[in-house]
């Protein structure tokens, strides 16, 4: 299905502080691909995210969803199919009561007020705060905000998720719903994040970012175990793929690979 | 400190209060809001040594806060707030006025009657604007605007004001906390920290309200706001305003309580 790609060619973008933050990033994403993101702070990864979702515009360069350049004219077309969910939860759940953010989407997209409801419960039901719907969103708790900013980006039913840190600032138990809940999507997805391990669980495909630049594209496994290219970047291999730190045992998975 | 993280719960207490089901809160907002409007202007409208004549006037507050349960202590307290501003404007007047009149042996100036009568619709028509978020909501409010063709942007300009105000508390607070924790031992903040701190708030909050803007922005938000709710205004709406609005001209043409007190006195003859 090649409506549902995504495709970067030679984006560049500078900030007016003269800030190089994106320098020729080129890939595309196929139709139910999951590609992880990562870098160090500051290596353009939010900016490229910003660059796809078409907030901001390349100033050389350009972004295409399926057949679609993303320009001025066709954004309201592109966001119905790309959602993102943002770091903060707090910048996207900005309504009074949970409910009302999740409908935010489809209430501007002018469907029934009947569809939209269908849209919000399945959605919530999905993350699985469907008995919040009625809560402000600022009473909640860091795991139940961040799951109600992921509804309320489903309710849009978009073909591609674009997420931006989805687990920061979880604790454990509310970081492993989050990764068992991207793992049962089917959307392709597009993930930055500094928790290497969850991107190992769900993703297939990474590309590592180094001063607006891509350094390596290619398969999870391999590259989270490149010590050197990842020590290089400013990052360092997951910890489920580091020695045991108690006996320095080498892991299983890393022997199988090496050999 | 505490006081900033408290007002902020507060701001949201008007929101929260909007939720509730009350008859009061399923009338359609367009309709309490032209209720309200009509009310502000005839309760404006008294002149300034006419205090028995609004008396009346009370009736409509006192009317919403017991069948749209809004607790009366939370909203009387933000009237407080407003009343400095009241009692600038009007405490010139009794030293202008130089009209005086007998109140039980005093001869007092005609000017503390007019003082009075700013604070008494000062109080009127605050509560009742106040009330009016608190049974309609924000939102509905955007809407019964939008439904009444005023431009897009000028209620774009009040939702977001609205929720900038939260934007910047929330901001402020957390800068406050930062700033409490390493500034041991002073009270509130020390002036040679008042240029950057508000510097700094300023230049947070835009970021922030920029994060926001553009998460509505993804959203497919073009301006328009959807609240949802059915734009259905039903007849029992419509006896609302039509019983409100001939109430409030009744009590503006006719001084019911002189009219009261003449037909008790009257009786008792």
């Amino acid at each position: 299905m090649s409506h549902h790609k995504l495709e970067a060619k030679e984006l560049h973008f500078t900030y007016p502080d003269g800030n190089k933050a994106v320098n020729g990033i080129s890939f595309m994403v196929s139709h139910g691909e999951a590609v992880g993101i990562i870098g160090a702070n500051g290596a353009g990864k939010s900016t490229l995210l910003m660059l796809l979702m078409g907030v901001i515009f390349p100033q050389k360069g350009e972004v295409i969803v399926g057949d679609v350049h993303v320009t001025k004219k066709t954004l309201s077309m592109i966001r119905q199919r790309l959602g993102m969910v943002f770091q903060d939860p707090d910048d996207q759940l900005f309504m009074t009561t949970v409910y009302d953010d999740v409908a935010f989407g489809p209430r501007n997209y002018k469907l029934e007020e009947k569809e939209v409801e269908e849209r919000v419960l399945k959605a919530l039901e999905l993350v699985g705060i469907l008995h919040l719907k009625d809560r402000s969103p600022y009473k909640l708790s860091g795991g139940e905000k961040r799951a109600a900013a992921i509804a309320s980006v489903l309710s849009m039913q978009p073909d591609v998720l674009i997420m931006d840190e989805p687990t920061a600032a979880l604790d454990p138990k509310s970081r492993r719903r989050v990764i068992q809940l991207l793992k049962s999507f089917k959307h392709t997805k597009i993930i930055t994040s500094h928790d290497l391990d969850m991107i190992l669980e769900i993703c297939e495909r990474i590309l590592v970012i180094k001063e607006g630049e891509i350094v390596a594209d290619g398969e999870t496994r391999e590259i989270l175990s490149n010590a050197e290219l990842l020590d290089s970047c400013g990052l360092e291999m997951p910890f489920s793929l580091q020695d045991c730190p108690l006996c320095g045992s080498q892991k299983q998975s890393l022997k199988k690979l090496n050999s | 400190m505490s006081g900033m993280i408290n007002s902020l719960y507060n701001l949201r207490l008007l929101d929260d209060l909007a939720k509730k089901g009350t008859s009061i809160h399923r009338v359609h907002p367009l309709i309490k809001l032209l209720t309200t409007v009509v009310y502000l202007t005839v309760v404006v409208s008294f002149g300034r040594y006419q205090i028995s004549g609004l008396m009346p006037f009370l009736f409509y507050p006192v009317l919403i806060f017991a069948l749209g349960e809004v607790p009366v202590l939370p909203i009387l307290k933000r009237i407080i707030i407003v009343e400095p501003l009241i009692i600038g404007i009007g405490i010139l007047n009794p030293i202008f006025d130089h009209q005086t009149f007998m109140f039980g042996g005093f001869t007092v100036s005609m000017g503390w009657v007019t003082f009075l009568s700013i604070m008494i619709k000062c109080a009127l028509t605050v509560t009742v604007a106040l009330l009016l978020v608190a049974t309609t909501g924000m939102d509905g409010l955007a809407a019964a605007m939008r439904m009444l063709k005023i431009p897009k942007a000028f209620v774009l300009q009040l939702v977001l004001t609205y929720r900038y105000i939260a934007v910047l508390l929330e901001e402020a607070a957390r800068t406050l906390r930062a700033y409490s924790l390493r500034a041991p031992g002073q009270r509130g903040i020390h002036r040679s920290a008042w240029g950057t701190l508000a510097g700094q708030l300023l230049l947070r909050t835009f970021d922030r309200a920029e994060r926001v803007y553009q998460g509505m922005c993804l959203k497919g938000f073009t301006g328009e706001y959807y609240t949802g709710k059915s734009n259905r205004i039903r007849i029992i709406d419509l006896f609302f305003l039509a019983g409100w609005i001939s109430f409030f001209v009744i009590a503006r043409i006719y001084n019911i309580p002189m009219l009261l007190g003449s037909l008790l006195t009257g009786v008792l003859n």
